[in-house]
């Protein structure tokens, strides 16, 4: 007997309310179906009749964890424009920013994922640290989520002695946290048994579904745009792509996790080495005709700008694909075959935070049209009861 | 491999299917091709060139032609394949079957552009709502959005 499980898409709560619809046979997933466009925002439309300066700001609002990267993606794209080159001081400190906000999404994340896993202390721990993170961007930037830092031929704000000596106290007790987790992990074998296995994409579906980020490096793809398309410093940065094999929610914690200590070597490296100097230069109120393809890579993947401009002071085009919308063909492929009880773990892993909360799912009985809402607690439930008498996964190691 | 090698390895290739090509930075390929070569261009750069990863399809309204760019990646350049449809007659045909990774790109195309994508594996709307006026496509330059007048159930007080 085949059933059809309608999820969302509204919750308050969301970034990008999506629904799914799922075929499932009892308890596995056989079908899966994405609908998006609840929270479409005509924002391509807009762009074209605001200024230069105006779409910073505007494509800032695309995302609210992330909100540095499609500034990043979308300033640099307009400077190749504009023929500017932005000073490396004001690079640096936007390379700052943007690997600082890499670090709390991936606590972030972290926690989120502990959390539909069931492991509710490891997400307290993680977003208490995320909170050292946050401060320091208040620091930097002035602001906790839409830091308002970048502007078109370099940054806004520059950094003194005293702020940098804090980010590298903090950085140090983010450090050590940092190890503790590993640790963590490795001691904790019913974390590591709830992952294991769960939302498997292997490389072969990975790179022909155009997977990004973390879902396409956990499957053993080493594609990472600060290494391939080298934007902003990272051509002088010392970094390593990281990657795993499993192809599983695990390896996607495993790629955050080592992401998370590139992170910090990479923020030192930028402290210790920072230029002197101004930290932006004068920019044009208008751009000559010309096209660009700015490329960033964001915490969640790849994320890319397409920016056109015809002489005036406002763009004649601008596109832009953020990454989740790139992992969604991938996370169809992950969900079936797999239990209902795995969809907010594998869901989460793609970091769309599409089920951080408390949600309605209703089962619709094919034959007979009658419905049943659970609610998400319910859904997270099952899927601990679940995981509690699996034995098959016991043998799974954290493999850090 | 760099970008000169394979703009000479294009032009090999490719030969007059190739109406034009141009490197305007490093890492950035924009090669022009018409319509009814676009698969045999996405077939030689996904099976001979190794470019199996499609950042997303652009759409641009240029008045009289749809311009289509297709971005390509892989670990040492990015690759634009462009290519026009006229606006009276848009009919493009679907890459799906050498990169499935393309639906929803070519979905969000057909919404918003109103171009019809010919094989398209799953032609639904994609981000418009359901009760959508057909014929109105946003990102055509001629559509303007008016905010219908606000009309208060049972009138005003």
């Amino acid at each position: 007997m085949k059933f059809q499980i309608p999820i969302g898409p509204q919750h308050p709560a969301l970034k990008e309310p999506i629904s799914l619809r799922m075929t499932v046979e009892g308890e596995i997933i056989r079908d899966a179906d994405i609908r998006l466009g609840y929270n479409h925002r005509g924002l391509e439309k807009l762009a074209e009749q605001k200024t230069w300066i105006q779409n910073i700001y505007l494509t800032e609002r695309i995302c609210g964890i992330c909100s540095h990267s499609h500034t990043t993606c979308y300033v640099q794209g307009v400077e190749k424009l504009m023929e500017l080159e932005p000073p490396k001081r004001g690079l640096y400190i936007r390379t700052l920013v943007a690997e600082l906000e890499r670090v709390h999404s991936h606590l972030l994340w972290l926690g989120v994922a502990g959390h539909e896993a069931g492991f509710d202390s490891f997400f307290m721990y993680t977003w208490r640290d995320r909170e050292i993170v946050m401060d320091i961007l208040e620091i930097i930037t002035g602001n906790r989520v839409h830091y308002g830092i970048n502007t078109i031929g370099g940054v806004r704000r520059d950094l003194d002695e005293q702020q940098i000596k804090h980010i590298l106290d903090s950085l140090s007790v983010l450090r050590q946290r940092s190890e503790y987790y590993k640790h963590l992990g490795t001691n904790e074998p019913s974390f590591v048994a709830r992952l294991a296995g769960v939302g498997y994409l292997s490389r072969e579906d990975a790179i022909a579904l155009c997977a990004v980020g973390p879902t396409l490096r956990a499957s053993g793809v080493p594609m990472d745009v600060r290494k391939d398309d080298p934007y902003a410093v990272y051509d002088e940065v010392p970094f390593e792509v990281c990657t795993a094999e499993t192809g599983d929610v695990l390896g996607r914690t495993v790629v955050r996790i080592k992401e998370l200590f590139q992170c910090y070597n990479i923020i030192e490296y930028l402290l210790k080495n920072l230029p002197s100097g101004p930290v932006a230069v004068r920019a044009p109120r208008r751009a000559k005709p010309n096209e660009v393809v700015s490329r960033y890579e964001a915490p969640r993947g790849e994320n890319i700008h397409y920016i056109k401009s015809n002489g005036t002071d406002k763009p004649e085009r601008l596109k832009v694909r953020a990454p989740t919308l790139g992992n969604y063909a991938a996370t169809i492929k992950m969900l079936k075959n797999g239990f209902i009880a795995d969809v907010p773990l594998i869901f989460a892993a793609i970091d769309p935070c599409i089920c951080c909360a408390e949600r309605a799912v209703s089962l619709v009985d094919a034959r007979t049209g009658q419905e049943k809402i659970i609610v998400m607690n319910d859904l997270k439930r099952l899927s601990r009861r679940l995981s509690a008498g699996n034995i098959r996964k016991r043998e799974a190691e954290w493999p850090l | 491999m760099n970008d000169q090698t394979l703009i000479d390895k294009a032009k090999a290739s490719l030969g007059d299917k190739v109406l034009d090509i141009t490197n305007p930075a490093p890492r950035r390929i924009f090669i022009k091709l018409k319509v009814d070569d676009l698969l045999a261009a996405v077939n030689w750069l996904k099976n001979e060139m190794g470019f199996t990863h499609l950042a997303t399809i652009t759409g641009v309204d240029l008045g009289q032609a749809f311009e289509l760019i297709y971005h390509f990646a892989n670990s040492f350049t990015c690759v634009n394949l462009r290519t026009e449809i006229p606006r009276d007659n848009p009919l493009l045909p679907s890459i799906c079957q050498l990169i499935p990774g393309a639906v929803l790109y070519e979905r969000e195309l057909q919404d918003m552009f109103g171009i019809v994508v010919q094989n398209i594996p799953d032609g639904r709307p994609l981000v418009l709502p359901d009760d959508w006026p057909a014929g109105n496509y946003p990102l055509r330059k001629d559509w303007k959005y008016e905010r219908p007048p606000e009309v208060i159930p049972g009138g005003k007080r």
